[in-house]
């Protein structure tokens, strides 16, 4: 907090020596004097927009307006707070030199409060979708857990073990909506930075194969890691959480994938993580928005499969900016798409 | 029917004790439930279950209260139950002196295999103790304890003593998860800040001794940011 004041401070007062040095140059060169209160003005139009509150602003109105009378108004390097001409001018001055600093500032405010609500806004449509989302698989498993209840004899054995299956399904799917979920609000509140504690990266790549497996055990991933010791300062839980969402991703919807790869290299300070498959690639219109497709999707809602893609991909990408990491992605020249993010090493 | 191995599940949720008591049931294994802390305490002191599966978050009292407790007098085998949100409640725990713990949610297989597996290491730990003596074999991996040998397909793996010492300590412990700070205390006895990274590193050596690649571990689980567990025979 301190630091920012003297921060202000300072660059008040580099704005107000720079403002004095221009009129004493104009001084020089014209005669005339109406542009010295001019440049003052944007001076303290300067300070105002860039310094946070009232008080500097107008601390820097009332000196300037002073300044002004000081130094530029016959009689020069004198105060003349007598004469009608001065005072009057003197006051208009400062008006004008308050007014625009306040106003600066509440422009400056609502702004602040419109990013607010702006981002009311966004939780609340974010909520809205969830709830949207969570609703299917819920009346889902509602119907099939009643349907085998009440109807016990009646239905056959492979009916119920169908119904069954698709409870477990549903189920998987809201468990993975809920871990995202939980991801998303403990790296949310800007002010908690994620803990982040050294993974080895083989250990990190073995525990999201393990776990990639048992959920899509058909899909075979080829690994690519580099030999030496490599050791990176993160929240395990959350990275395994957008390494498998990724993967995931590639299965529900990389259509006609033979392919899935996951390769990670260095590169400087940096470790570069690259998951990418051979399937039908990312339509070019959703490419842009990728990683805050969740909003988007909630008013058109075109499909209704268990994607979990808007969600998942948006956690990614915030999960990773939270590592102060960048995550892209594009599509390959060859078919298929490429997702890469990067974490810094170890030292 | 009284050479049922008895089982204690402490869980306040209702659907959770029901459902994880269903199939304890149906695996022929006689099923004891309690609701709280205090009621758990009861529980182990009247009945002697021969292994307890511990809920953390309990209405009464936190679970590693109850891992204290039991601690003092018994050495019943703990299986942790814990929820994603509580992380370090589980290395809290593993180091109180459970013996495992389940992410929930868990598959019915999960939890069946990390039961058996349980009771069947503390089995043999009570039996023949901490200390490694003989030999232990996994796979195709043979540990001679007396001969500080390692072998793997009956090719020698030339490791360091601080390696041999590691791989030792884990299979005498085989089937439970050991956080680092135990392996730390086992191995090297006082730890510094640069001990968690001095043992991976040392893991990372007898990986690659080992033969091992990610997703392809035979031998020893990677249980991320808590610890390592050498896997148990029937695994």
């Amino acid at each position: 907090m301190k630091i920012t004041q003297l921060k202000d401070m300072l660059f008040a007062l580099i704005i107000f020596a720079a403002a004095f040095a221009v009129n004493m140059v104009i001084k020089k060169f014209f005669v005339t004097d109406s542009l010295v209160p001019m440049v003052f003005i944007l001076g303290i139009f300067l300070i105002s927009l860039r310094t946070n509150g009232y008080v500097i602003g107008i601390v820097s109105s009332i000196i300037s307006a002073l300044t002004v009378n000081y130094a530029f108004t016959i009689p020069y390097f004198a105060f003349d707070l007598i004469s009608p001409e001065c005072v009057f001018s003197f006051i208009v001055m400062m008006i004008i030199a308050i007014m625009t600093s306040t106003l600066t500032t509440q422009i400056k405010e609502q702004e602040k409060s419109r990013a607010e609500s702006e981002k009311e806004k966004m939780r609340a449509n974010l909520l809205r979708g969830i709830s949207h989302d969570l609703r299917t698989p819920l009346t889902s498993i509602c119907g099939s857990t009643s349907a085998i209840i009440e109807n016990y004899d009646l239905l056959k054995k492979d009916q119920q073990i169908k119904l069954l299956t698709e409870i477990r399904e549903d189920s998987q799917w809201l468990t993975r909506m809920v871990e995202n979920l939980l991801s998303v609000t403990r790296i949310d509140s800007e002010k908690v930075r994620v803990i982040k504690t050294p993974t080895v990266l083989e250990e990190l790549i073995d525990a999201v194969i393990l776990k990639f497996r048992k959920r899509c055990p058909n899909q075979e991933v080829q690994v690519e890691i580099p030999d030496e010791f490599i050791s990176i300062p993160m929240d395990a839980l959350l990275i395994e959480q957008v390494i498998i969402n990724i993967l995931e991703n590639a299965v529900f919807h990389a259509e006609g994938m033979t392919m899935l790869k996951l390769c990670v290299s260095t590169s400087g300070k940096n470790a570069v993580f690259e998951i990418s498959d051979n399937g039908c690639g990312i339509p070019k219109e959703r490419l842009e928005k990728l990683f805050e497709g969740y909003l988007d999707r909630i008013d058109t809602h075109t499909d209704r499969s268990r994607s979990n893609m808007g969600i998942g991909l948006s956690v990614c990408a915030s999960i990773i900016k939270a590592h102060g990491g960048e995550i892209s992605a594009k599509n390959l020249k060859d078919g298929g798409a490429l997702f890469s993010f990067t974490l810094e090493m170890e030292e | 029917m009284s050479n049922k191995y008895k089982i204690l599940i402490i869980e306040d949720e209702a659907n959770i004790q029901s459902f994880v008591g269903t199939i304890l049931d149906a695996n022929n294994y006689q099923v004891l439930t309690a609701r709280t802390c205090s009621q758990g305490k009861l529980m182990l002191s009247s009945h002697l279950p021969d292994l307890v599966i511990l809920d953390l978050g309990l209405p009464d009292a936190d679970g590693l209260e109850f891992i204290r407790f039991a601690r003092e007098t018994s050495s019943v085998p703990i299986i942790v139950l814990s929820a994603r949100t509580q992380e370090s409640d589980k290395v809290s725990a593993l180091d109180l002196g459970a013996n495992d713990y389940i992410t929930k949610p868990f598959g019915t297989e999960e939890l069946l295999a990390r039961v058996r597996a349980t009771l069947r290491n503390s089995r043999y730990s009570a039996e023949s103790g901490v200390l490694a003596e003989g030999s232990f074999s996994l796979h195709d991996l043979m540990i001679d304890y007396d001969k500080r040998m390692v072998t793997v397909n009956g090719n020698d793996i030339k490791l360091t003593q601080t390696e041999y010492n590691i791989v030792a300590y884990l299979s005498a412990h085989s089937g439970k998860v050991l956080t680092y700070a135990s392996i730390i205390r086992a191995i090297w006895g006082a730890s510094d800040p640069g001990s968690t990274k001095k043992l991976q590193v040392n893991m990372a050596n007898i990986r690659k001794k080992l033969g091992a690649k990610p997703g392809e571990n035979k031998y020893i689980i990677n249980e991320l940011g808590v610890g390592y567990r050498m896997c148990d025979e029937n695994e």
